[in-house]
């Protein structure tokens, strides 16, 4: 391989490996942000132990989404100088924003959400997952006008060596994005859903002690796996008439990725919206349907990635669309040594953090709600010492 | 509208210094010490490192959307240092995400290695990126390195005595100055070179139009956790989730 293919496994492999935590926080922070609220209204010890248990996993999956995300940010300097060089003036400002504002807020308050846990006034302390979460959808937001201005660069004129920004309005607006941000969010939610599925499926094959406890969590992952494979069925669909014509044509990677992912789609639409959802009430009780459930958990994920391999690929050998292509992206005097280095370092780290971060999860979801680390009660003091006054 | 970016990239930059710096600290005092006080030292830092750490995620944000043509060139100049950096940072993350999710001394004690590993790395990476920048030779990059490190280790000391009702704010507030002061020097003497590289206007403009509406609860979330975990309120009886 060349250092240009080198250049490119490493952005596909960090890239892919940040959006499978990344699809799963879409999924989760707007259910956890709901338990909070019900548990805020209701007072219910239930919508409690829900809150911190899909809470929790929540927060280990996020490790994973933060340092991939590090990673990604910092590639665009390491191996692509090209395109801040040539597009900087236009691509630089919505990535600015993620960073600046939308993963700034979304940390400030996740932190404030970890460790507030009885130290905040009840109503303040929901207000912060529900910044979470919003900041997060910011985020998803932000990257995707970045993502969507490099397949249609819209809102942008070339002036001499470089692009420069006439219309953010038309980077806002643009058709690479109207369509693909709802696919993004219904991605995630599929994500969400199916997890929240399969780990309740899980507990209830093995008889849990906490049996309301993971009925409802299953009814709410299938409700919430329907919504969002349809929403992503539906705006995937819908992209079809705003995609450039040839795109699928000349690349087989883009062809085979959207294929699959197609494939995958369908599958889960026909099975969530046609088989479980009608079912919804009965489905906790019927255990012959919880492997089942538990063995489709990863398929989300994996359409994503294909998903994610149909638009990159797709978008070969461009950087830009018709404006800037890969090779001249990348970093004048990159070497092929230097990329190997930070390749086998940074998949090296992050692959074997992301399997201890699912092995976490897995045991996480394997001890269910019972003495969780988020939201831990106070210890008590040791009682003071009594003088008796006689 | 430079200038005002500019401002904004040193205050977040230092920030980063003067913030980061004690968390990163700690984690290098944590080294060698027992598993007790390791405990201690991680759940004093613990609220806060989310809220500092991203400063410097807010620091590359400015770079890309305001000067992005030093963007590239900088982070590529700096090649080798930011590869181990980010290495640093990760298993630093990764250490406090994971170092209670699993009982056992064992468990716990490699993860706290990680911590203090990744810590060092940051820390003492930090002295030989302001020494490539600066375009000293490389032995004064080690020198800067050590510096350094053994400021970020005092400010991490003050935090801690700060934290548990040893030690006074100020103390702290001055550590927190002479962490940040190496990169201070740095950015008054690359001021010049960093206005001329700005995006153009039109850039700045939206840019600016962009952030200003989220610039008071971005303030406000940052002087909110300092107001919440400040010493005292029975916080030693709360359990870390790191």
């Amino acid at each position: 391989m060349d250092v240009l293919d080198l250049a490119r496994l490493q952005f596909a492999l960090t890239g892919s490996l940040h959006f499978l935590f990344v699809a799963l926080t879409l999924g989760l922070a707007p259910l956890v942000a709901i338990m909070h609220t019900r548990w805020v209204r209701s007072g219910n010890p239930l919508h409690e132990h829900m809150t911190r248990f899909w809470g929790q996993i929540y927060v280990i999956n996020y490790a994973l989404g933060i340092v991939t995300g590090l990673v990604m940010e910092f590639q665009f300097g390491l191996s692509w100088s090209g395109l801040s060089h040539y597009a900087g003036d236009v691509f630089g400002a919505p990535l600015a924003m993620e960073t600046l504002v939308a993963f700034f807020l979304e940390s400030t308050f996740l932190g404030l959400w970890i460790f507030g846990w009885h130290r905040l006034p009840k109503a303040l302390h929901l207000a912060c997952i529900w910044i979470v979460t919003l900041t997060a959808y910011g985020s998803a937001f932000y990257i995707m006008i970045g993502n969507a201005f490099l397949q249609n660069p819209v809102g942008s004129v070339v002036r001499g060596d470089h692009m420069e920004l006439t219309d953010f309005g038309a980077l806002m607006s643009n058709s690479a994005l109207v369509g693909a941000f709802p696919h993004v969010i219904g991605a995630g939610l599929a994500a969400g859903g199916f997890v929240m599925m399969g780990a309740s499926a899980y507990q209830l094959l093995r008889r849990t002690a906490y049996l309301e406890f993971f009925t409802k969590s299953l009814r709410t992952g299938v409700v919430v796996a329907a919504i969002g494979v349809v929403v992503a069925v539906g705006s995937g669909y819908a992209q079809f008439g705003l995609v450039q014509e040839d795109k699928f044509e000349a690349n087989t990677g883009a062809a085979v990725g959207l294929g699959f992912m197609m494939l995958i789609g369908e599958l889960l639409q026909l099975v969530v919206v046609f088989l479980l959802l009608p079912t919804v009430y009965w489905l906790p009780r019927w255990r012959w349907t919880h492997p089942i459930l538990i063995i489709m958990t990863p398929l989300p994920f994996l359409a994503a990635v294909f998903g994610w391999m149909a638009r990159e690929i797709g978008r070969q050998p461009w950087m830009i669309w018709e404006r800037l292509t890969v090779a001249d992206a990348m970093s004048p005097g990159l070497t092929s040594g230097m990329v190997t280095t930070s390749l086998i370092g940074f998949t090296g780290v992050l692959g074997l953090l992301a399997v201890v971060d699912y092995v976490l999860i897995a045991r996480a979801v394997r001890r269910g709600p019972e003495d969780l680390a988020l939201g831990a009660w106070p210890r008590t003091p040791a009682p003071a010492p009594v003088r008796l006054e006689v | 509208m430079e200038v005002v970016w500019l401002l904004a990239f040193a205050v977040l930059l230092a920030g980063y210094f003067a913030l980061e710096g004690f968390d990163l600290g700690v984690g290098l005092l944590m080294a060698g010490r027992p598993q007790e006080r390791r405990d201690r030292m991680v759940a004093a830092m613990a609220p806060y490192v989310l809220a500092n750490e991203v400063w410097l995620v807010a620091v590359a944000g400015v770079l890309f959307g305001a000067f992005p043509v030093l963007e590239g060139e900088v982070i590529f100049a700096l090649y080798p240092f930011v590869v181990s950096m980010l290495l640093g940072w990760i298993v630093r993350d990764a250490g406090l995400w994971f170092r209670r999710r699993i009982e056992g001394r064992a468990w716990r004690g490699f993860w706290d290695l990680m911590i203090s590993l990744g810590s060092f790395v940051l820390a003492f990476g930090w002295g030989m990126v302001i020494g490539s920048v600066a375009g000293l030779p490389w032995i004064a990059g080690l020198g800067l390195g050590a510096l350094t490190t053994a400021l970020f280790a005092f400010h991490g000391r003050t935090f801690l005595a700060w934290r548990e009702g040893r030690g006074g704010g100020r103390v702290l507030a001055l550590s927190g100055l002479a962490a940040a002061a190496p990169v201070v020097v740095l950015l008054a003497a690359v001021a010049p070179h960093l206005l001329d590289h700005a995006a153009p206007a039109a850039t700045l403009n939206v840019l600016s139009l962009m952030v200003a509406p989220f610039a008071p609860l971005m303030v406000g979330a940052q002087v909110w956790v300092w107001r919440t975990f400040r010493p005292g309120k029975g916080s030693d009886r709360i359990p870390s989730f790191f």
